[in-house]
C-alpha cells in the first residue's frame, strides 16, 4: 500500500491504492471548505516527494507556476504511490488574500488551540512568521460525559465540573507535549479558543451562570493560566490564555473568528455565522458589532433526522435536481446509508425546485417523502426539523441586522465558520432561506477558531480585548420580535 | 343564528383581521357569545389541530391561526365573564424555573384557549411557588409545565413536589411538555400526563378535565 506523509505535522500512514487524498486529509483535520467540490483551494497541498498528475480542476485553480511548484487540490487527488505533501492552508497566516490583517512578528514559539466540544486541535507556531511547525488533533475526552454542551453543563452542575476540567487540561497537555517533543523549544504563549462552555470548563470557571437565566457568564474576561501550573510539559512560566467570551453562549471561538476574518478592520458591513447545534452569529456595520446565539438544534449535524448521520462514509452529502428527479453524491462513493447536514439542506432546496415541497414545508408528493437514494428518504418530520433549525438561525440573523439598522443586502460579505458551514452548499442555503444572501457574497472561512487563536499569538495583547469591548451580546429570547422572525424564518422562500 | 362559517375559515387560514371583523359584526348583531365559541372557534381550532397532526400544518400555521382565534376571543371574553359562563376548566401554564423558552408554551396556551379553557399564563422562568399560588388564588384545575432544556427539566419535578408539600396535589392535574420531555419522565416524576405537541395537549387537557 502507498505511504502518505503529511507536513508540517509529519504524520505518516498507509492508504489503499487509488484512495481519495481528500478523505485521508479530512481524517487528519484538513477541512474542505467547499465540501470537496474542487472550488475553494482550502485543502490545497504542495507535493514535496512523489508525484500527483494535475487534473482539469487543478489547472483551473492554480497558475502554471503554482502547478510547477507542486500545488494540487487535495480533494481531487488520488493516491497511487508513496507521497509526501505539505498542507497549504496551514502555511498561510491569514484567511483570505485580501484580509487586511498584518501579523506582528514576535519571538519564540506559540501554541494555538482550538478547544472544540468534539475535537481538539493544537498547532505549534513560529511567532516570527506565523508558520505552523506542527499539528496535533484529538477527540475531546469530555465527550464521554455527553456529546453536546448542555449535557456537559448538566454533568458539571452535578459535581462533575472538576473532572471535566481535568480531562481536557490533561489531553491538551498531552498534545502540547507531543508538539514540543517533535520541535523542541520553549513556547512563549498559548492561546485557547472555545465556545463559552468549553472556555469555562477549561479555565475552571463556574458554569452556574450559564445554566440559569439570563444565561450570562459571570466571568467572560480573558483567563490566563500558567502552563507549568497546568502540568504541561515544557510550559513552565508560559501563559496559557483562554480567549474571552463575547457574552451568553457566544464564546472565545467567535472572538477568534472576528480576528481571523478581519471583521474588526473591515469598514463594510459584514457577518460571521458558525452553524452548529448552537448557531452563533456576529454582525458588524463597519463600526458597531452585535452577536447572539440561536438554538438551531442538532438537525444540521444529522441528528433528529430519521435517516440522518454525520458527514462520514455513506452519507448523502450533495443533492441536485437532475431532470425531474434528484441526483446525489455519497461520501466515499459507496452505497448511501443516510444523509448529513449539507445533503439535508441540498435536498430541501432541490425538492422545493421540483415542486415537491410547498413554501410552508409540506411535502406535496403522494408518498409524503423526498426519496434521495435506495433506503434513504426525508420524511415530513425531517423537513420540519430543518425548518425549526433554519428558522432559528434566520431569525437570529434578522434581529441582529435590525439592531444595526441593516438589511441583508447591505452586507458586503458573510463568513461561514465551522465544519458544517464549510460543507454546506451556499446556493442551497440561500434557496431554503437559511442564509439571506446569494452564494457570491458568502465565503466559507474554515476553522476560524483555530486561525484566530493563531493570530492572537502574534497580536497585541489588547487587540482582542478591544474587539470584544466593541461587540455587544444580544439575548434573542428577550427580544419581542423573535417569535415573528422565527415564524417567518421557518417558511421556504 | 346566522351562518358564521367564514369566521371558522378565517381562523383556520390564520386571517386575524377577517376573524376579528366577523366576530365584531356577529356580536353587534346580537349573536350569543358562548355559541360563537362553541360553534365556530373551538371547531376551527380543532380543525387546525387536525391539520397539524396530519402534517398539513406546522408551527407557523398553528401560531397564526391561534393568533386569529385570540383576536376573536379578546372581543368575546369580556361578554362571557359578564354572562358568568363557566369554562371547561382553568389552566395555569408556564415555562419552569431556569428556562426562558416560550414559543412552545405560548402555542399550547393559545390552543387551550381556543379549545375552550380559561388560561392563566404565568410566563417564563416560573418558580414552583408561583404555580402553587395560582392554584390557591385563581382556582386553577390543571397546571401545564414546559421545559426546553435537559438542565431545566428537574424544575418540573420540583414544582410537583411544591404542590405536594402545599397539600394541593390532589386538587390539580399536572401535564408536562417540551422538546426533551418524554412519557417516561412524566411517569417518573408523577405528572398526570405528557403531550409532545400543542394539538394533542388540548385533547389531554380535555381528558384530564373530564376526569377531575
Amino acid at each position: 500500500m502507498p505511504r502518505v506523509r503529511l507536513l508540517p505535522q509529519d504524520e505518516s500512514f498507509e492508504a489503499p491504492a487509488g484512495a481519495a487524498l481528500g478523505d485521508l486529509l479530512f481524517s487528519h483535520g484538513v477541512e474542505q471548505p467547499c465540501g470537496g467540490r474542487g472550488r475553494c483551494r482550502g485543502c490545497r497541498v504542495q507535493v514535496v516527494a512523489g508525484a500527483l498528475a494535475p487534473g482539469d480542476d487543478d489547472r483551473a485553480s492554480f497558475s502554471a507556476v503554482e502547478l510547477a511548484q507542486g500545488w494540487r487540490l487535495g480533494c481531487r487527488a488520488r493516491v497511487d504511490a508513496d507521497l509526501t505533501v505539505a498542507l497549504g492552508r496551514w502555511s498561510s497566516p491569514v484567511l483570505a488574500d485580501d484580509t487586511p490583517l498584518v501579523l506582528e512578528p514576535r519571538d519564540g514559539l506559540g501554541i494555538a488551540i482550538d478547544l472544540g466540544s468534539t475535537t481538539l486541535v493544537a498547532q505549534l507556531v513560529d511567532r516570527a512568521n506565523g508558520q505552523v511547525l506542527g499539528v496535533r488533533t484529538a477527540l475531546n475526552p469530555q465527550a464521554r460525559r455527553g456529546a453536546d454542551i448542555m449535557t456537559r453543563i448538566d454533568h458539571a452542575m452535578h459535581g462533575g465540573a472538576a473532572e471535566l476540567t481535568a480531562l481536557v487540561r490533561a489531553e491538551l497537555g498531552r498534545l502540547v507535549g507531543e508538539l514540543l517533543a517533535a520541535h523542541p523549544g520553549t513556547p512563549r504563549l498559548v492561546t485557547v479558543a472555545g465556545n463559552s462552555v468549553m472556555h469555562h470548563l477549561f479555565a475552571g470557571v463556574d458554569l452556574a451562570p450559564l445554566s440559569t437565566p439570563p444565561y450570562e457568564p459571570e466571568q467572560s474576561g480573558e483567563v490566563a493560566l500558567d502552563g507549568g501550573a497546568l502540568g504541561w510539559p515544557g510550559c513552565a512560566g508560559c501563559p496559557v490564555v483562554a480567549l474571552p467570551c463575547l457574552g451568553g453562549f457566544v464564546g472565545g471561538d467567535i472572538l477568534a473568528g472576528l480576528l481571523a476574518t478581519g471583521m474588526g478592520q473591515d469598514p463594510r458591513p459584514s457577518a460571521l455565522i458558525d452553524l452548529g447545534t448552537n448557531g452563533e452569529i456576529a454582525v458588524s456595520d463597519g463600526t458597531r458589532m452585535v452577536c447572539a446565539s440561536t438554538a438551531a438544534g442538532p438537525a444540521f449535524e444529522g441528528a433528529a433526522i430519521s435517516c440522518g448521520m454525520r458527514a462520514a462514509t455513506g452519507a448523502v452529502s450533495t443533492v441536485r435536481v437532475d431532470g425531474d428527479g434528484l441526483a446525489v453524491t455519497v461520501l466515499g462513493g459507496g452505497a448511501a446509508r443516510g444523509v448529513c447536514g449539507s445533503g439535508l439542506i441540498d435536498a430541501c432546496a432541490a425538492a422545493r425546485r421540483l415542486g415537491w415541497l410547498a413554501g410552508t414545508g409540506r411535502i406535496k408528493r403522494e408518498d409524503r417523502l423526498i426519496p434521495l437514494a435506495p433506503g434513504v428518504a426525508l420524511t415530513q418530520g425531517d423537513v420540519r426539523q430543518v425548518q425549526l433549525a433554519k428558522g432559528a438561525v434566520a431569525a437570529g440573523f434578522d434581529l441582529l441586522l435590525r439592531r444595526l439598522g441593516l438589511r441583508a443586502q447591505d452586507l458586503g460579505r458573510v463568513w461561514l465558520a465551522g465544519a458544517f458551514g464549510n460543507a454546506i452548499d451556499r446556493a442551497s442555503a440561500h434557496a431554503v432561506g437559511l442564509l439571506p444572501l446569494p452564494p457570491e457574497r458568502v465565503t466559507p472561512a474554515g476553522n476560524t477558531a483555530l486561525l484566530g487563536a493563531r493570530l492572537a499569538l502574534s497580536h497585541d495583547d489588547h487587540a482582542y480585548a478591544a474587539l470584544r469591548a466593541r461587540c455587544t451580546h444580544i439575548a434573542l429570547k428577550q427580544d419581542e420580535a423573535f417569535e415573528d422572525a422565527y415564524l417567518e424564518g421557518m417558511a421556504f422562500p | 343564528m346566522v351562518d358564521l362559517s367564514p369566521l371558522r375559515d378565517a381562523i383556520i387560514d390564520g386571517n386575524a383581521k377577517m376573524a376579528k371583523a366577523l366576530t365584531d359584526q356577529a356580536l353587534k348583531e346580537g349573536t350569543d357569545p358562548q355559541s360563537i365559541v362553541t360553534t365556530y372557534l373551538i371547531p376551527a381550532m380543532d380543525e387546525v389541530g387536525r391539520r397539524f397532526e396530519c402534517n398539513e400544518y406546522f408551527v407557523p400555521e398553528l401560531l397564526i391561526a391561534a393568533r386569529a382565534m385570540k383576536g376573536s376571543m379578546e372581543l368575546i371574553r369580556p361578554l362571557l365573564v359578564k354572562g358568568g359562563v363557566q369554562p371547561i376548566a382553568t389552566v395555569a401554564i408556564g415555562t419552569v424555573k431556569g428556562d426562558l423558552h416560550d414559543i412552545g408554551k405560548n402555542l399550547v396556551a393559545s390552543m387551550l384557549e381556543g379549545g375552550g379553557f380559561t388560561v392563566v399564563d404565568l410566563g417564563v422562568d416560573v418558580a414552583p411557588e408561583k404555580f402553587v399560588a395560582s392554584v390557591q388564588e385563581k382556582g386553577v384545575n390543571i397546571i401545564c409545565l414546559s421545559a426546553l432544556l435537559t438542565t431545566t427539566m428537574p424544575a418540573m419535578k420540583d414544582t410537583i413536589a411544591a404542590l405536594n408539600s402545599a397539600g394541593l396535589r390532589g386538587k390539580v392535574k399536572v401535564m408536562i411538555g417540551g422538546a426533551p420531555v418524554i412519557q417516561r419522565y412524566s411517569d417518573e416524576i408523577g405528572a398526570d400526563g405528557y403531550s409532545d405537541n400543542a394539538s394533542s395537549a388540548v385533547q389531554l387537557a380535555r381528558k384530564l378535565a373530564a376526569a377531575a
